[in-house]
């Protein structure tokens, strides 16, 4: 057989089994241009996941500092200088969204053996959208009053 | 990968729009507009929430289905204002459903209840909306979940290789060959069938 015959019988079973399409819901349609509204209305409020939690950071400010402000609790030793490290966080999603790294904080993160390029500096990462990321060394509770 | 420009397919159906009509569209969004909220979602909602159906697979429930769309939106709401166009809007709404779809399978207690459907298909309960071809169907919902979203993103959405790479986050030869390999579980699954 034909490959492209094969592709297109393929194609054509599962655009068959796949089915109509399901119905939007009004509801979620109501809320998503409602939260759209509101993230437009406040340009230097950027949200944030951090752990999984919802918080939400100042446009151009660090990763840190959003952390520290919401009371989640992070490591940093060196306080915020780009030496101890203990602040990395693993982006999982919009690291595009981070300004891109300096060469103190690359320093820094390939003298404490971390390559990855999803791996940043909290201390150091600046946020310009939204991002996703987990603290490499989580510390449990929130910040005390 | 993220800087990957996916181009924009002009064929099929009304849905999809060219290029500059997308850009119109986004750069309302990016201003909040309301009714660009409502023009978007009309366009994609029913889109992505069949690739979430497909991609959580016959062993989630609706209401997981539910849950990830409703978190896909929100995120969509979040990171519209900040989305640079470097994609086609269904391809950056298409990821984040992707990953919210990953991130609920990988939670522990779903997980092991999606797999536990996922190794026995056939008795997952028959949804009378998922089409004609039953055979097909099993067939589909019996591979694995990367192996469904791919298979899904190409022939049912008939997005381009580079699209599907954007998505996945991964690079356009690894989609291929994921694709090659798809399609060979399907064609047995599909002669186990018969």
């Amino acid at each position: 057989m034909n490959p492209h015959d094969d592709d297109n019988a393929i194609a054509a079973r599962l655009r068959e089994a796949a089915g109509p399409a399901p119905m939007p819901d009004a509801a979620l349609r109501a809320r998503f241009a409602a939260r759209l509204r509101d993230v437009t209305a406040h340009p230097e409020t950027v949200p944030i996941q951090f752990d999984g939690r919802k918080i939400e950071a100042r446009r151009g400010g660090t990763l840190l500092g959003a952390a520290l402000k919401s009371r989640t609790r992070l490591m940093h030793l060196c306080g915020a200088r780009a030496l101890c490290a203990t602040c990395r966080v693993k982006v999982t999603a919009g690291e595009e969204n981070l300004a891109p790294m300096s060469l103190k904080e690359r320093l820094s993160l390939r003298y404490h053996l971390s390559f990855g390029s999803r791996t940043r500096l909290a201390c150091q990462a600046r946020v310009q959208g939204p991002v996703e990321v987990e603290s490499v060394f989580p510390l449990c509770g929130d910040v005390p009053d | 990968m993220a800087n990957v420009a996916a181009r924009v397919s002009l064929a099929e159906d009304g849905a999809r729009s060219r290029p500059s009509a997308e850009a119109m569209l986004l750069e309302r969004l990016r201003r909040g507009d309301r009714d660009a909220a409502g023009e978007f979602y009309d366009r994609y909602a029913a889109r992505i929430h069949r690739f979430i159906l497909h991609a959580l697979g016959p062993g989630a429930s609706p209401q997981d289905a539910e849950d990830v769309m409703h978190e896909t939106f929100i995120a969509v709401a979040e990171g519209l204002p900040y989305f640079r166009g470097d994609s086609t809007l269904f391809t950056f709404a298409c990821a984040i459903a992707h990953r919210k779809a990953m991130s609920l399978m990988r939670t522990g207690a779903r997980r092991a209840r999606i797999a536990s459907t996922m190794s026995a298909p056939e008795d997952a309960a028959p949804d009378p909306s998922s089409g004609r071809d039953e055979a097909t169907r099993r067939a589909f919902a019996a591979l694995k979940p990367d192996y469904r979203e791919v298979l899904h993103l190409k022939y049912v959405e008939e997005a381009t290789t580079a699209e599907i790479a954007a998505i996945l986050r991964t690079s356009e030869h690894a989609i291929e060959s994921k694709l090659k390999r798809a399609r060979s579980a399907l064609r047995r699954r599909l002669e186990a069938e018969r």
